[in-house]
């Protein structure tokens, strides 16, 4: 069970933005943490925040008792140390680069890639340029080029939004049983509390930039598939 | 050439030359308040004014002034400048007009100058003709330029020409040998003598003897163009009347002896000019134009990145220093360039001291040309960067990648067509700079002499016109041809952007 090796995380952060300060606090021990809020309620930017990319944060974040941030004592480990496989809500495959290059983007071996291309249904596009491809190829591949840089923690934001209701329940499976197997911790937001459901085993409530632990979150036990 | 054949070349020259030199194509309807417009040298510019602020004061018309080099000012006289009178430093010229009918009535000489040799304030200098092979290089005006064709008779009649052939530094006018006297890159140079004691910092070493070259004297004729015959002939005949003499005298002209164009020589003897050749102009502008481009990769790649991604203290200084040149009259940024790289300051010593002179070198061409193009440069480079969308690189980052990888993997090549974009914008810019490359670099055949420098030194020129129109059609299908292929790259680079955007 993942739970038992990861250490959880938690984070107190402020971000100063022109309307109002951001403050994201939550501290939580599961290894799959589902965060639901409406549109604009900094969701995306709590991904980047745990990501590293978010410049303006300030605060602290401790993930697997690692500081990742503490901008008092200075400390922020840049996003290549923190090794995070991070899907963006808009896929953003690297448009210059073939399906099979951007699998691979991160060094993977080649077999490897195809594996993980096999089971996200994308072997076929291998030699494609991301323009070719539909919005859900383009998700599964973003996602298959995160879990393929052997990440500490998977950021997912709103990983299936461009896919049909039975293609949503597989990759939600698929994605939990990688979770699993490779003892991966994930970080998944969405406005759809159905993709928490499928996959999160602890639920958050992102309302008017506080965020709650969901009242009606019920653990779930992790090794069983939904 | 028949005189009509001309039209299509001025305007091309006009072009070529910037608004100032095509100012005096529209003059007002002849009436009663009708200001006389005077095309004139433009080593009489200073005494000129003096003259007709006297002729106004007697009454006479207000007269506006058009200076410039004789041989500019003709073709647009016979181009059809509604102009009244025509003030040349030569008399070749004057002859050139009556050749085409432009002219209505007799010359009258005005003023003499001298041809004299200068030399940066506080040297020595030579004190004869037969000394000036020891100081190295010898600036002089362009072979076109009177005052350029004077000198190259005077020192071929005391028997020196051959041996300074090679050492010769031609400028395009009278100034330039001054500036680069005055600033010591060249020991001596050859200029009238009222420009020499106009500049403080140069000293006058010898004046050549009267008989070593043509006589140099001013030619005013009323000209055809003229709405007012009357009032050109009053005006030319006042310069030539006691009140203009003292004006002239107080200026360090002299009086000349001749008083019509008929007891003038025929026409001066002059060493044979060389005429810039087509094949050396094309190579030199290209291989300047590349090697400017492939220098400036680097730096533009790295400053449009720097200023589309970065933010730092004095970005915008940065930004304002790059972007200069695209606004300064490049005539200016010569000025400044020479001023650090000139054989005299302190960086163009270090430069020398390492066989790298700048002035006067195909180096100095490259160098003009690169600064001159690098804000189409940088600008380029810098919106192919803006448009790379920061996720990409962030998300590069997340992958393991850290920021120097991620800019060859993904920025880069990104940015690439967009940068490509900008390096031909700047190869474009090179092929047609002219205004700091005459000042760094000088007009020098088979060295600094580009295409836009022999169209230049042919234009002014009576012969070679034919030649002219072989340059300028390489000129128009280079340029034209670098355009085509920026249009098509920043299409690309704009297909590149939008490829994974559609979802």
């Amino acid at each position: 069970m993942v739970g038992d090796r990861f250490g959880g995380w938690t984070m107190d952060v402020t971000l100063p933005l022109s309307a109002r300060d951001l403050r994201l606090t939550l501290r939580t021990g599961s290894s799959r943490v589902g965060i639901v809020g409406p549109s604009g309620a900094g969701k995306s930017t709590l991904l980047r925040v745990l990501a590293g990319v978010e410049r303006r944060a300030l605060g602290r974040l401790v993930v697997d008792s690692e500081v990742w941030l503490d901008s008092e004592a200075g400390i922020s480990l840049p996003p290549w140390e923190r090794k995070v496989g991070w899907v963006p809500q808009e896929p953003s495959l690297f448009p210059h680069l073939t399906v099979l290059e951007n699998l691979a983007y991160s060094g993977s071996p080649l077999d490897r890639v195809r594996e993980v291309a096999a089971r996200l249904e994308v072997e076929v596009l291998l030699d494609r340029r991301p323009r070719r491809l539909s919005g859900g190829e383009r998700q599964r591949v973003a996602l298959g080029r995160a879990l393929l840089s052997a990440p500490r923690l998977l950021l997912l934001d709103e990983p299936f939004s461009a896919l049909d209701r039975p293609l949503r329940v597989k990759l939600a499976r698929e994605v939990r049983s990688w979770s699993t197997e490779h003892e991966v911790p994930l970080v998944l937001v969405s406005h759809d509390e159905e993709d928490t459901e499928n996959l999160a085993d602890e639920r958050w409530h992102l309302v008017e930039g506080v965020l709650e632990l969901s009242p009606s979150h019920q653990p779930r036990g992790s090794d069983s598939p939904t | 050439m028949p005189a009509l054949g001309l039209g299509p070349l001025m305007l091309l020259m006009g072009l070529v030359l910037g608004p100032g030199a095509s100012l005096t194509a529209q003059a007002p309807p002849a009436s009663e308040s009708r200001e006389l417009l005077v095309l004139a040298a433009s080593s009489l510019s200073d005494v000129l004014p003096a003259i007709a602020s006297a002729w106004e004061g007697q009454g006479g018309r207000p007269v506006r002034f058009s200076f410039d080099a004789t041989s500019r000012l003709a073709p647009q006289a016979v181009a059809g400048a509604q102009a009244d009178v025509f003030v040349s430093a030569d008399a070749q010229w004057v002859h050139w007009l009556e050749d085409r009918a432009a002219t209505r009535g007799a010359a009258r000489a005005v003023a003499k100058n001298e041809l004299v040799v200068v030399v940066p304030r506080g040297s020595t200098g030579p004190s004869q003709a037969g000394d000036l092979e020891r100081f190295g290089r010898v600036a002089l005006a362009g072979e076109n330029v009177p005052a350029g064709r004077y000198a190259r008779a005077a020192l071929a009649s005391s028997g020196v020409w051959d041996n300074l052939r090679d050492r010769v530094i031609s400028g395009g006018s009278v100034r330039s040998v001054l500036e680069w006297v005055a600033r010591g890159e060249v020991p001596v140079g050859v200029v009238y003598r009222t420009d020499a004691v106009a500049e403080p910092a140069v000293t006058v070493a010898f004046a050549f003897d009267e008989d070593t070259h043509p006589p140099i004297d001013y030619w005013a004729v009323p000209l055809a163009a003229s709405p007012d015959a009357e009032a050109a002939r009053a005006f030319v005949n006042f310069m030539t009347g006691s009140e203009a003499a003292r004006l002239f005298l107080a200026a360090r002209f002299s009086l000349p002896a001749a008083p019509t164009l008929q007891t003038m020589s025929a026409r001066a003897e002059v060493p044979e000019a060389t005429l810039p050749s087509v094949g050396s102009a094309v190579r030199l502008s290209l291989l300047i134009a590349f090697a400017a481009t492939l220098i400036g990769l680097v730096p533009a790649v790295g400053l449009g990145w720097l200023l589309a991604r970065r933010d730092f203290r004095g970005k915008a200084l940065v930004s304002t220093a790059v972007l200069a040149p695209l606004v300064m009259p490049p005539v200016v940024t010569g000025f400044l360039l020479l001023s650090v790289l000139g054989t005299q300051a302190p960086l163009g010593r270090v430069l020398s001291s390492l066989g790298l002179p700048v002035p006067f070198t195909i180096l100095g061409a490259t160098i003009a040309a690169l600064i001159v193009g690098l804000p189409l440069y940088v600008l380029s480079a810098r919106g192919a960067f803006e448009a790379v969308d920061p996720l990409y690189e962030e998300l590069s980052w997340t992958l393991g990648v850290p920021p120097r990888q991620t800019f060859f993997r993904i920025s880069l090549p990104l940015a690439l067509p967009g940068v490509a974009a900008g390096a031909i914008l700047a190869f474009a810019r090179a092929l047609g700079e002219f205004g700091a490359t005459v000042v760094v670099a000088g007009n020098i055949e088979g060295s600094t002499r580009t295409i836009a420098l022999a169209v230049y030194t042919l234009l002014e020129s009576p012969s070679g016109r034919e030649t002219t129109w072989v340059l300028v059609g390489a000129s128009v299908a280079l340029s034209l041809g670098a355009l085509l292929g920026f249009e098509m790259l920043s299409r690309r680079q704009r297909r590149r952007m939008e490829d994974d955007r559609g979802r």
